[in-house]
């Protein structure tokens, strides 16, 4: 993935293509253009993914089997009419047009709906969910993107060498385990049997928000989802930065440089990194967006009362209102990381800026 | 950021950065049990641990189970169901008697009780609660069945409660619903909408305090419970996601309850360290319930079953060919009642004595007489035959359910011997949902809590139950229909005298057994531990042998009281090896930091 990335338009001579369509990779800008028309482009696709998962979320949902109203009445002592009822409190009894563009009206005004089970704004619920999700996916992002950088660009420069071996093994070991398997692992040596850290949630109830004891607190709840989730996704990074280092490492400016009478540790950090750094930060943001779905499971592990607990929730309600909201919430998370993705490649590079 | 700063003194940075995980580690390593103990008397707080759903606190619109279970400790009923045997005891009733038909129903209250928040507490508060699930529809979502036979309720004075039912009944009609005080309940504006989370005032033996959404529910006690003050202050349940998860919880200490183990997770905490464990004789059935031949109430029929378990011998023969007993050893580990009927072996007077003379055995040449009598023949492969079809069944299990997958597995070839092909059809359990309310299967693996008067389930069971023509309404347990079921169910829902109504209940579940429209399988313990280092004194229902949590009633956690605090070791948390080990950790990252630190540093200075 990163070789293609890497075969960049070394100079752009004739300023506008027009149509052609380079036939490399589908992260490559197109060359030339002005700013204002590719960033226009960039966001037009990225208008339309979201377009598309609008639809997808609201029909999507209603394909899959099941009725909410009759799992909820499931071993209940429910009557005809209680069941009734329900229905139309959740708009159930209208036809699936009508609820689609009450659907697609609440949208535009920002409203997602009722969530069935909770009984309030599925906007406000995720509001309330999402910022426990941010500071989890946010730290395990911070820490596995240096971590996964740092021991990417050390491997690679000591290609073949036993600590290459060692943390290249390491990381994809942990890439390859299961996320569930590792946290409850984790869970039972340092929760159950050490007792070092709490075995779940976010903070011990009860505690004054915001004292020095609550953030500690929150703190030793952190530890271990994050350690997991870090453990799990550190590799990818850690990957693409050998990868594009590697592909640094013959270049003659490396040769002058030494030749300069530069430290190899100079050389590397002064000239190889830099360069090796511009493919990376592009993928690095194409895999957060990956990472804050990812925390799905660590959620449900570590008792995390975030957006993933939340999904998980809706999906065996199944709360239709609340499934289709956090669906479009993350969607929108990973195209706008995409998005985000797109624009700092061309402001990173100066041969793209140029143009 | 990336590119303009030098990577080398950022890696140095990272190697601090270590440290300081390390350190916050060793910051961690304060036990995780180190919040307020040991407790005061009357202070002590019992932490469950749950992941219950929680739409809201109110007890009107919302059925889920934690919040139902909390009701049972916020609200006192009109009667309440005994620890011991679940039958009917006095709640804020003290007697209660009927007319001749059981169609009036009066009740006296005891006098001078009061609400948590000191208000008094009268019959008024009754009718005016019953009044208001009969006439508001937002106020009948949760129990708007347990009023629906209400015609008028009445409060002539503070201590007498008058119901008048649109038809006779047999079961004592002030179960289970909650009551509420006017005075608070009156002045809001939506009641349906009311979240009702936080210091709620009621009658029951404690009140919600503060609910935090995926965090904590806590409760406190009330200290005018009309039965006397709990020994504990507070309950207070805490969100774990994952049952596993709530293993390792106990086991540290951070929780002092935990219920619905799997006998794997049981058996990984039978010998920890001060937990004790109970195994509870639970109020749920399990079956095998079948596609008798589906119809709407108006007798069209639906569905795909198939045709040969129309046959009462074949479905007979199915019950003739399942060795229940190796069944319930096997699949269960034992952690289950034999099974008999719908009605749990826990409500001893209801449930079909396992001497009745219809209760038959595992019997593999009963069962092959029985499907010789029926005209299925042996076929040249095993499998029977008439009119040139085989005897091939469908068997609907929950993909994610081990219990299921496992059942399937032992009927397979126990079918098998007695010339069924059985086949196994596993997905997710909204299909298998979807599926049985469509009538697309032969037999499914089915389940129901049953509360202690038979009346509903039985009701369940009538034709009456059956779904509309146009699909709706049904909440039927297997599509079962006999005329003389529903007869013996009619007697029995009005029949007065308590040996009478038993003996009518034996009989329709006598007939239900012949009929074999579902074949029960076992009645599944629940599985539960505690901190038997923190607290004793849990109250079982029943009391011999019986569950602590999801009783139909306030028993369980309101009797409990703090251990006696003589062994304070349990409370010193982590070990001193542990520290030293956290230190010696500490000391070797540091130094290592130091070490990779410096020798960059060297080699700088020698450029």
């Amino acid at each position: 993935m990163s070789s293609s990335i890497q075969n960049l338009p070394t100079s752009s001579g004739s300023p506008d293509q027009g149509g052609t369509e380079p036939k490399t990779d589908i992260g490559e800008p197109p060359k030339g253009g002005s700013a204002v028309s590719y960033f226009l482009r960039k966001l037009g696709g990225a208008l339309t993914s979201m377009i598309l998962v609008v639809v997808l979320g609201f029909f999507a949902f209603r394909m899959l089997p099941g009725d909410p109203v009759l799992k909820i009445a499931k071993e209940r002592p429910m009557s005809p009419a209680q069941i009734a009822e329900l229905r139309s409190q959740y708009g159930l009894d209208k036809p699936v047009i009508v609820q689609f563009w009450d659907y697609l009206v609440g949208l535009f005004t920002g409203d997602l709906g009722q969530s069935y089970v909770y009984r309030k704004p599925v906007s406000a619920l995720i509001v309330e969910y999402l910022g426990p999700t941010l500071l989890l996916t946010a730290t395990a992002a911070v820490i596995a993107i240096a971590l996964g950088l740092w021991l990417g660009q050390l491997a690679a420069w000591r290609r073949n060498s036993l600590f290459d071996k060692l943390a290249s093994g390491t990381s994809l070991v942990f890439w390859s385990v299961p996320t569930f398997w590792l946290g409850l692992i984790l869970l039972m040596i340092f929760g159950g049997t050490l007792q070092w850290l709490p075995t779940g949630g976010m903070i011990t109830p009860g505690l004054e928000p915001w004292s020095l004891a609550a953030v500690i607190d929150v703190i030793k709840h952190l530890i271990l989802p994050v350690v997991t989730l870090v453990a799990v996704v550190y590799a990818q990074f850690l990957m693409i930065m050998r990868a594009s280092l590697l592909e640094e490492m013959s270049e003659d400016y490396l040769t002058t440089a030494r030749a300069k009478g530069l430290t190899e540790d100079e050389v590397r950090t002064k000239h190889a990194v830099p360069n090796a750094l511009l493919p990376t930060v592009t993928v690095v943001f194409l895999h957060i967006g990956g990472l804050i779905a990812g925390a799905v499971t660590v959620e449900a592990v570590f008792s995390w009362p975030g957006l993933g607990k939340l999904t998980f929730e809706a999906i065996s309600g199944p709360d239709l209102p609340l499934l289709q909201g956090t669906f479009v919430v993350f969607s929108a998370i990973i195209i706008v990381m995409n998005l985000a993705a797109d624009i700092i490649y061309r402001w990173l590079d100066p041969r793209v800026r140029r143009a | 950021m990336f590119v303009s700063e030098p990577l080398r003194r950022r890696s140095g940075r990272i190697l601090a950065g270590f440290a300081a995980i390390a350190l916050t580690v060793g910051l961690a390593a304060t036990p995780a049990q180190a919040e307020p103990t040991p407790a005061p008397e009357n202070s002590a707080v019992l932490r469950i641990a749950t992941n219950g759903f929680i739409d809201s606190f109110n007890p009107f619109t919302s059925f889920y189970l934690l919040p139902t279970n909390t009701f049972r400790y916020m609200y006192e009923n009109l009667v309440a169901n005994s620890a011991e045997n679940a039958e009917v005891t006095e709640g804020l009733a003290t007697t209660w008697e009927t007319d001749d038909e059981g169609l009036v129903w009066t009740y006296k209250i005891r006098p001078g009780m009061t609400w948590s928040d000191d208000e008094p507490l009268t019959a008024k508060d009754v009718s005016w609660t019953y009044n208001q699930m009969m006439a508001k529809e937002e106020m009948a979502v949760a129990n708007g069945s347990l009023v629906e036979n209400f015609d008028k309720v009445e409060a002539p004075d503070d201590a007498t409660v008058v119901i008048t039912l649109k038809q006779p009944q047999a079961n004592n009609p002030g179960q289970e619903i909650p009551v509420v005080p006017e005075h608070v309940w009156s002045k809001i504006n939506k009641p349906g909408k009311f979240k009702n989370d936080e210091n709620t005032v009621g009658s029951g033996p404690f009140q919600l305090q503060s609910y935090e959404a995926n965090k904590s529910v806590t409760l406190k006690a009330n200290p005018n419970f009309w039965r006397g003050a709990p020994n504990i202050g507070e309950i207070q349940y805490r969100y774990y996601t994952n049952p596993d998860a709530q293993v390792q919880a106990i086991r540290s200490g951070e929780v002092d309850f935990i219920t619905g183990l799997s006998p794997e997770q049981f058996k990984a905490i039978e010998n920890a360290d001060g937990v004790e464990t109970n195994v509870g004789n639970g109020r749920r059935f399990n079956s095998i319930s079948i596609n008798s031949g589906l119809a709407d109430k108006n007798n069209n029929e639906f569905g795909n079953g198939s045709e040969a378990l129309k046959d009462v011998k074949v479905r007979q023969a199915i019950r003739a060919g399942i060795d229940l007993t190796t069944l319930r050893e096997q699949v269960m580990q034992d952690y289950a009642q034999p099974a008999t009927s719908f009605i749990p072996a826990v409500y001893k007077k209801w449930a079909l004595p396992a001497d009745d003379p219809v209760v038959s055995g595992f019997d593999v040449e009963k069962a092959k007489s029985l499907l010789d009598e029926a005209g299925w023949k042996a076929g040249s492969d095993g499998i029977r035959e008439k009119n040139g079809k085989k005897l091939e069944l469908r068997f609907l299990t929950d993909s994610d359910d081990t219990v299921q997958q496992t059942t399937g597995k032992f009927l397979k070839p126990w079918m098998k011997d007695i010339g069924i092909a059985l086949k196994t059809e596993a997905s997710d359990s909204d299909t298998v949902s979807e599926r049985t309310t469509k009538g697309d299967y032969d037999m499914y693996f089915s389940g129901w809590s049953i509360n202690p008067d038979p009346d509903y389930q039985l009701g369940i069971n009538t034709c009456g139950a059956r779904p509309d023509a146009d699909g709706n309404g049904g909440t039927t347990q297997d599509g079962y229909c006999n005329p003389e079921f529903d007869k013996l169910y009619n007697q029995q829902h009005v029949e007065l005298d308590d040996k009478a109504r038993v003996d009518l209940v034996h009989q329709a579940l006598a007939l239900h057994y012949q009929d074999a429209p579902s074949i029960s399988l076992w009645y599944p313990n629940q599985l539960e531990a505690y901190r038997s280092d923190r607290f004793t004194g849990f109250t079982k229902q029943p009391t011999d042998g019986g569950i602590i949590a999801n009783q139909v009633g306030y028993w369980g956690y309101s009797t409990v009281e703090p251990a006696s605090a003589k062994d304070s070791s349990q409370d010193g948390g982590v070990g001193v090896g542990v520290w030293i080990g956290i230190g010696i950790a500490v000391i070797i990252v540091g130094g290592v930091a130091y070490f990779l630190i410096n020798r960059r540093n060297r080699s700088d200075d020698r450029e």
